[in-house]
């Protein structure tokens, strides 16, 4: 699915150049499930925003099914995103006007889904995160976890082959993040998604099929792991 | 449909700034409106008195030189050949100081309980030939004569040492057979009717309502000028700006009693004419100033250059400072409309940030950007010109009635009590060639509004909306959603 190959991702800040990603080499197969961890700071999100083609290397390649995703036009990118990739993100973010079928909708626009099909697959993702009653209600009118649903929903209802989540239970309490963390791996395991998950838990990170802990811009993986094993 | 939503639910979210954005737009598009009405209905006021002054259908007047004043030794340059004419005496004090007439031959009469009728006229003859002339010059569609006179009465008492105050009316002749220009061409007939083209050498006249009253004059009097007697056939109302004459009789009558006028000899005084297009009328008034060149020229731009008065004071104040006063306003809502527009573009860079992130292109995200801000364009656009109409209603009921002291030509001589003058043509003292008296007129200002008044302030509305949004969507098109998620963050 991912080959990264000798990926850098370099920022200027103020007098000093920082590498927020540094030389990074990684595969991801398609339909794994890969939990990052690291200290804040050391490029989780960089190397998140580097795979969903939000941001490009600086050096290095990254080819997404052979799409090198560095040398693509923006407008290309954007379509890549549309299509395949679904984003979660820690603050939810959904637009506060729209309501949860809404917000869900709204990542259908791009892909021109109109009229009865776009309400369908709209139903059945909120229905897949448990929120078909919820489908009038505006993200004020809803928990914490029902908007990270929400925010689930919408990131899945375009079928896509990859599930990037950026610390998705960083603004949860414990049970709502289980509850979370639970349909993620449940949706992960029906659709054979791809998910790439930051994270700063570590029991989250455990449920994951591959650990990578980010430092100073690079990933060590750890071996494949069990849900409740300890790491290697 | 989810971009209508989407607009809707957002100005809704930020009400107070959208209907600030608006309100500011409606004011600078009313303040456009308001002024556009005012300068219309100054215009129209100007063009009134314009019109009333110069009469439909006429582009270019023509009116003959001041007559040269008599010589000391009582003849003219112009009358020459009028020795026999009526108007060959003059008016001096006898040996007692009692006024006494004296023809050109120096005999004396005593003036006491005698009445002198004389006709005048303020202008030099133009020949037929100059008149046909005129009428085939490039660009000239029609051309008719017209001769201004006016008739002075003074009736001396059996005993007084003084003279009396003439009585006086002016008279004009009129082309019967082209009454589509010239003097009576702007007048709304009140009672009876107007001359026909049978009416050429008829002896009936046609009545200023404003001298009918003065005069108890109606339909059917009989009026007695230079001696002949003229029946009433029709009285007129001329508009209020202009100078009309109090009596008109066919052209043919007034020429035969020309010829007693002293510098007249069966000759217009006046061409009246209607050019091809407006565009000719500089063409025209060029070629006449050749063919005639002591002849006065003028048309209703050079008329309107000699109105003076309120109208044109308020022509000037709408024309330039509240014209300049709406730019202002507008720049000013045009600014403010942007920078709360970017600002709340700024405040909404997560939400834009997460919607690139999710595959919206930025042109997609502009559009709703761009919509919103038309959305508020529109509003303001409908209160804008809902405040321009309230404005032209306020202007119209406090605003003063304006005034304009419009030029009147007057008679080139004419008596004048107290002042001897020597046995000659005309005894009156002449003034001074081309000096014109004035009179004021009321002119009401009604402000108008027109349709593309309204359809300018609705363009200039959107126009504010759409430069708000684009300076937002500048804004958006360089955002880096990788940055913009990071402020959430």
């Amino acid at each position: 699915m991912y080959k990264l190959t000798g990926v850098t991702r370099q920022y200027q800040k103020g007098r000093h150049t920082v590498r927020a990603v540094n030389g990074l080499d990684l595969i991801i197969a398609g339909g794994e499930w890969l939990a990052v961890q690291g200290r804040t700071g050391h490029g989780k999100s960089t190397l998140l925003n580097l795979l969903g083609g939000l941001d490009r290397p600086t050096e290095g390649t990254i080819e997404l099914d052979g799409i090198d995703l560095g040398a693509q036009a923006e407008t290309r990118l954007t379509r890549l995103r549309a299509q395949l990739i679904g984003f979660v993100f820690q603050t939810f973010n959904l637009i506060p006007t729209l309501s949860a079928a809404e917000n869900v909708e709204t990542a259908l626009i791009p892909l021109g889904i109109s009229g009865a099909g776009r309400r369908a697959r709209i139903a059945a993702a909120l229905d897949a995160v448990g929120l078909a009653d919820r489908a009038d209600h505006l993200p004020t009118e809803l928990s914490g976890g029902q908007q990270q649903r929400v925010a689930i929903a919408r990131a899945l209802v375009k079928e896509p082959r990859v599930l990037l989540a950026d610390e998705p239970t960083g603004n949860l309490d414990t049970d709502t993040r289980d509850d979370i963390i639970a349909l993620l791996e449940q949706l992960w395991r029906e659709r054979g998604l791809t998910l790439v998950l930051v994270t700063h838990d570590t029991t989250i990170a455990r449920r994951a099929e591959h650990i990578g802990v980010m430092r100073e811009g690079r990933l060590t993986i750890h071996q494949e792991t069990t849900p409740g094993q300890p790491i290697a | 449909m989810f971009f209508v939503t989407y607009l809707r639910r957002e100005l809704r979210r930020r009400m107070r700034q959208a209907i600030f954005i608006a309100l500011g737009l409606a004011l600078g598009v009313g303040l456009v409106v308001t002024v556009a009405a005012a300068s219309a209905g100054v215009k129209k006021a100007q063009s009134g008195v314009l019109s009333a002054l110069y009469g439909v259908g006429t582009d270019v007047t023509v009116t003959g030189p001041a007559p040269s004043p008599p010589k000391p030794d009582g003849t003219s340059k112009n009358n020459q050949n009028n020795q026999n004419s009526q108007n060959n005496f003059g008016i001096e004090p006898g040996p007692n100081g009692q006024p006494e007439i004296c023809t050109s031959n120096g005999k004396c009469i005593s003036a006491a309980g005698k009445t002198i009728d004389q006709l005048t006229a303020p202008y030099s003859g133009i020949s037929a030939s100059k008149l046909a002339e005129a009428g085939r010059l490039p660009g000239v569609t029609a051309a008719a004569g017209g001769i201004t006179l006016t008739d002075n009465t003074t009736t001396f008492g059996d005993s007084s040492n003084s003279l009396p105050q003439p009585s006086s009316f002016t008279l004009d002749g009129v082309d019967t057979s082209k009454l589509s220009l010239g003097p009576l061409s702007s007048a709304a007939l009140t009672s009876g009717h107007s001359f026909t083209a049978a009416d050429t050498d008829a002896g009936v006249a046609v009545v200023d309502s404003g001298y009918a009253t003065s005069k108890n004059l109606k339909v059917g009097s009989v009026l007695t000028i230079d001696q002949a007697k003229f029946t009433v056939i029709g009285i007129v109302r001329q508009p209020q700006a202009s100078s009309p004459p109090d009596v008109y009789v066919p052209l043919t009558r007034a020429e035969a009693m020309s010829l007693y006028a002293g510098s007249l000899n069966s000759e217009v005084n006046t061409i009246y004419i209607t050019a091809a297009s407006a565009a000719d009328i500089p063409a025209v008034q060029n070629e006449i100033a050749k063919l005639l060149p002591h002849a006065t020229v003028t048309s209703e731009a050079s008329l309107a250059r000699e109105v003076t008065g309120s109208v044109t004071s308020a022509a000037k104040l709408a024309n330039d400072l509240g014209k300049w006063l709406a730019v202002l306003v507008l720049i000013a809502a045009f600014a403010v409309a942007s920078l709360l527009t970017m600002a709340a573009v700024a405040r909404r860079v997560a939400e834009f940030g997460t919607l690139k992130a999710i595959g919206w292109r930025t042109r997609r995200i502009v559009a709703q950007v761009l919509g919103e801000s038309v959305a508020m364009g529109v509003l303001g656009a409908a209160v804008g010109v809902g405040l321009g109409f309230a404005g032209a209603a306020i202007i119209s009921a406090v605003a003063p009635t304006l005034s304009a002291t419009v030029p009147a030509p007057s008679g080139a001589f004419s008596m004048a009590a107290g002042q001897a003058a020597g046995p000659g043509p005309a005894g009156g003292v002449p003034h001074a060639p081309g000096s014109t008296s004035s009179h004021v007129v009321a002119v009401p200002l009604h402000p108008s509004i027109t349709v593309a008044a309204i359809v300018l302030a609705v363009i200039l509305a959107v126009a504010g909306g759409l430069l708000a949004g684009s300076l937002g969507s500048w804004r958006i098109a360089r955002l880096r959603p990788a940055d913009a998620l990071s402020r959430v963050a």
